[in-house]
Order: structure tokens, then sequence, then C-alpha cells
């Protein structure tokens, strides 16, 4: 890979899109991904909370019928 | 109008179409069309999904338009992203409620004319549709400005369908099969992954396709691709490419492996084993099977029990590579550093799902995947009154034939009964009146088998009636089916969005590298399995 590397394509001229085109580099688009999330574990344990409160409510409503 | 309010009117639009859409399925106006997609059943989720996000999205696009954005939690997680995240879920919807069904339907009015199901050959379903419908919307129109920051969040959303699928899974899957198998699907997996990091280490590949390719191929497709992925840091265009490797290796299998296995004369339980090991997609897996051997029920039950053992060996193959990936980069790594400091948490969820779901907290253990058979007399079991006339007369004109003393004895007593069950006179005896349904259970399984092996001749109705019957006695644990649901969901939303962080050049930057690794290992996995199974399994695995 060479160390060199391009800033994404911006498409400044339209302003309804993300300012990405399809020629974009992809590790622009990497940092895009991760960056709703301060760090992986906060992602990680955000995702463990939800799951869990997603299968008690699961549990819930279809083993304990609690409404 | 100002620019705020300008920024948001695409999600108060999504929000008002969601919002429409669960009216208008709430007035049943769609059923006709749902019923012709077979996803009628899911009309009530239909209603209450778009009701409830199109609320959602308006209340949110209405806030944003008031009020000046600010850097809290709720900004931030919620109301920033919200734009995104209802476009990513109104494709899911598009998707599993439209596209997919329609796929399948096309397909089946394809098959006179191409000889086989095209869905079922290139494995179209929302796995491949949703990451497709990604792709395309980026490298055509690009990712609209008001989604930019929702898209991000699908990376989050796989992880949360990996750590739900722990929840298919259980203990009593490895318990069925002996040490001496979980030992051989172990080792398989593992030098799977190690021939792969091999590979990529002598065509100079990078580590981070490497690492999510070797995961992949020694695996499965989406859960370790996804799995592994932050732990090798992999791009979104490398987890794509894998997916797609695995997928298009799958179909070629799929074709080579029945016959082979024919040509080598395995019988049903050395060829599971083998494509149960060589197989990666389990829905490929399933189709092999059934290609080698409609009859027996065996080939498909060992294949894909070898299949999802696989699976269980995810959480070692990320502490493996977690630890490669780590030495690569010339860190020193303790054993405190790859395991608690490097080990993703979310495959922790994953272990915690699995190990409620091992304790019978989802459906009891010796339920496979939350399946189970009841034979027990219920109303909701019995066959329609047109389904009992048609084998009532079936029966009186003598028309069904071929059928061995067992099997028509089966018939008669579903005639009889209307149902299967076990004899009325045994009930109480729990133990026997379970024995003699589920043997009439086989029996009647047995026929459809042999009608689809076109052993037999069997009008399509009294197919029908059987098939009914069958189905009825099958029950699901409505706690796993409706945790499996919330993974599908998942999967889609996360899929989609990955497929949207795939550009064109990201594609030809990986260039067809990734297909020749993949495609080598495979089958040096594929060939060396199908020695050791011919070598070691000789017909029973299962416990």
């Amino acid at each position: 890979m060479s160390k060199e590397k391009k800033a994404p394509e911006t498409t400044h001229d339209d302003k309804d899109r993300a300012g990405i085109g399809p020629d974009a580099d992809t590790e622009k688009l990497e940092e895009r991904a991760l960056s709703v999330f301060s760090s992986e574990r906060n992602e990680d344990i955000t995702a463990l909370i939800l799951c869990l409160i997603t299968t008690f409510l699961v549990l819930a409503s279809t083993k304990w019928h609690l409404f | 109008m100002s620019s705020r309010a300008q920024q948001n009117m695409p999600t108060l639009i999504l929000g008002g179409i969601m919002l429409a859409y669960g009216l208008i399925a709430k007035t049943g106006v769609m059923l006709p069309i749902l019923k012709y997609l077979h996803t009628h059943k899911s009309m009530e989720l239909q209603v209450t999904m778009g009701l409830t996000l199109g609320i959602i999205g308006i209340v949110a696009a209405l806030i944003n338009m008031i009020r000046e954005p600010q850097d809290t939690i709720l900004d931030r997680f919620v109301l920033q992203p919200i734009g995104g995240i209802l476009l990513l879920l109104l494709l899911a919807m598009a998707v599993r409620w439209y596209l997919e069904p329609l796929v399948k339907i096309m397909s089946k009015a394809l098959q006179p004319a191409l000889g086989f199901k095209i869905y079922k050959v290139l494995n179209l379903n929302y796995v491949v549709l949703g990451l497709l419908i990604g792709v395309i919307v980026t490298n055509t129109y690009g990712i609209p400005r008001f989604a930019a920051s929702g898209v991000k969040c699908a990376r989050f959303v796989l992880k949360m369908g990996v750590i739900m699928l722990g929840a298919r899974y259980s203990f009593a899957e490895l318990a069925k099969l002996g040490v001496y198998s979980v030992w051989l699907i172990g080792i398989f997996v593992l030098g799977t992954v190690f021939l792969v990091l091999w590979f990529g280490n002598l065509f100079k590949q990078p580590k981070t396709m490497t690492g999510v390719l070797s995961a992949g191929m020694g695996v499965c497709g989406v859960s370790a691709t996804v799995a592994v992925a932050p732990v090798v840091k992999a791009r979104s265009a490398e987890m794509a490419y894998t997916i797609g490797t695995i997928l298009s290796f799958g179909i070629i299998c799929m074709f080579v492996f029945p016959t082979i296995g024919k040509m080598a004369g395995m019988n049903p339980v050395q060829f599971g084993a083998w494509a149960g090991t060589g197989i990666l997609n389990s829905a490929q897996v399933a189709a092999a099977a059934l290609a080698f051997n409609a009859v027996d029920i065996k080939t498909l039950k060992v294949a894909e029990i070898f299949n999802i053992t696989r699976v269980l060996f995810l959480p070692i193959i990320v502490l493996v590579l977690a630890t490669w990936f780590g030495k690569e980069a010339g860190q020193k790594l303790s054993f405190k550093t790859v395991v608690i400091d490097k080990f993703p948490i979310f495959i922790l969820g994953f272990l915690l799902l699995f190990a409620m779901s091992s304790m019978g907290l989802f459906s009891p253990p010796s339920h496979y995947k939350g399946k189970f058979i009841d034979v027990s007399y219920n109303d909701r079991s019995q066959i329609t009154s047109e389904e009992f006339e048609v084998l009532d007369k079936a029966l009186k004109e003598n028309t069904i034939t071929g059928l061995s003393a067992s099997q028509m004895e089966a018939v008669r007593d579903l005639h009889r009964q209307k149902q299967i069950a076990g004899n009325f006179d045994e009930r109480n005896d729990k133990k026997l009146f379970d024995k003699v349904g589920r043997a009439r259970m086989t029996e009647l399984e047995s026929i459809l088998a042999a009608a689809k092996a076109k052993k037999i001749q069997l009008a399509a109705d009294v197919k029908h009636v059987i098939k009914h019957a069958v189905k009825q006695v099958h029950k699901k644990s409505k706690t796993v089916s409706t945790l499996t649901d919330c993974m599908i969901w998942f999967f889609a939303f996360g899929l989609i969005g990955l497929g949207m962080q795939i550009t064109k050049k990201a594609i030809f930057q990986a260039g067809g590298w990734p297909l020749v690794i993949g495609g080598i290992s495979g089958i040096i996995k594929a060939t060396l399995s199908f020695f050791v199974v011919l070598w070691l399994v000789k017909d029973v695995v299962l416990n």
C-alpha cells in the first residue's frame, strides 16, 4: 500500500450527498464507520447492553408473559 | 426555509413514508399482495415497525429542525444518525418483506426454463441482497448527506447480530457429536485459518484482508467475518470481499460435492460430515446435502450439526487472530493482553447468550435451534376439513399407491385422527404415545422424501395434506424464533450499511487475490476433509 493516502473525493457541488464519491478511498470511510462511538470498547459494551435488553424483553413477552 | 429545516426534510419525509406504510398496512388493504409474497404472517410486525419508526422519525426530525444541535448523548446517538438509521431500516424492510420474497417467486417461476432455482444457486437471500443494495446506492447516487451519520451505526448493529447468534446454539449440539468429531472440526477450522494466513503472506496480501478471510474460510461467512474484522482492523470492502469469496466458493461446492460424493460411494453420514466440514455457508451446506440424498434425512442433520459446530470455535479463532495480528504489528503480547485487552467484548456477549441458551433459558437444551416435535393432541395440529376431504377421497378411491405397509398405516392413521399423534387408547402412557406418534411422523416424512426423489407417484393435493400435517407437529420455541428474527434484522440493517461503505475503487484495490487465496485454501480443505472423512467417519457419528 502506498504511504501517501489519497484524500477522499469530495463532491462539494452536490449538497445532498455525503461528500463521498464512488472513487473515494475506503480508509476514510472506515473512520466514518467507527466514529459514532469514541472507542471500540464503548461500541462493544453498548452492543452487549442493547442485546441483553432485547433478550430480556423477548423473554418477558414470549416466555414469562409479563406483557 | 432555514438550512436546518432543509437538512432535516429527508428524515421527516422518511418518517412520513414509514408512518403512512404502517397505517396502510393496518387497514389490511395490502393483505392480497402480502399473501402473494408469503409475508402476511409478519403483517403485525409491519404495522408496528411502520408506526413506531414513523413517529420516532417525525418527532426526531422536528426536534432537529427547531433545536440547535448540541453535544449530548441524545444528539450523538439518536438525533444525528436518525436519518441514516431510518433509511437503512426502510431498505431492510424492503429487502425482507418485498425483494427477498419476490426473488424467490421469480426463481420458482424460472425453474422450469433454467432447471434450477436461481435464488438457491446464487444464495440470493437478505445477506447478499442487502449488501448489493448498499453497494449500488453508494456507487450510483452516493450516500445521501442526511444519512451519513446513521450509516456509521452499521458495524455496531452487525456486532449486535453476532451477539444474538449465540442464542441459536447450545452445548446440546456439541454433545450430539462425539469428542472425536469435535476434534476433527476444530483441526479443520484452525488448519484453514493458518493455511489462509500462510497464503496471504506468500502472495503478499494486506494483513487486514488475510486475517478476515482466514476467519471467514475457517469458520463460516458473515458472523466470523464481522467477529474478526475489528480484531484485525479490516476494512468494509475486505469484509464484503470475504463474504463474496465464501459464497462464490460455496456455489461451486453445491454442485461438485454431491457428484464427487456419489462417485466415491460415500454413505449418508460420511457425505453429511464432509459437506458440513468443507462447505461454509449453512444454506449451501443444506442444499448440497439434499442434492446428495433427499431421502435419508440423516445426511442433512449430520451436515447441519458439523456446520454449526464450527461457529462455536469463533471465540478461539478471535483469540488466535488477535495474537497473530498483534505479533505481525510488532507488539509484545502477554496472555493478559490477548485475553483481556484484545478480546472483543461483543464476543463475550455471544458466549453469554450461548451459555444462557445452553442452560435452557430460551428453550429446553434438547431442542435443536428451538425446534421440537409435538405429537400430542392439539386442535392446532389438525389438518383442515378440506384437506381431510382430499385424503378421504384418495383413500376411498385407492389412488395412493407404491407405499410400504407402515407408510400406508401412517396415512390411514392421519385420516383417522386428522393429525399426527399416538394411539388414543395409549394417551396416558406418555412415552409410548409419543413414540408411536413420532414413528408415524417419520413414515409420513419418508413418503414426502420418496415423492421428492420421484420414487413414488403422489397426487399434488395428497402431498400437500401430508406436508401440512408434518409441518403442524414441528413446533418452534417462540423465544428462539423471536431472538432469531432480531438477529436477522440486525444483520440486514448492518449489511446494507456495510455495503454502503464499499466503493468501486475499494473493490478494485482488493483485486482478485482474495478469491484466489480463498479458492485454493477451500479446495485444499475440501480435499483433505474428503479423505479424512472417508478414512475416519464410518457410520454413526451422532450420539
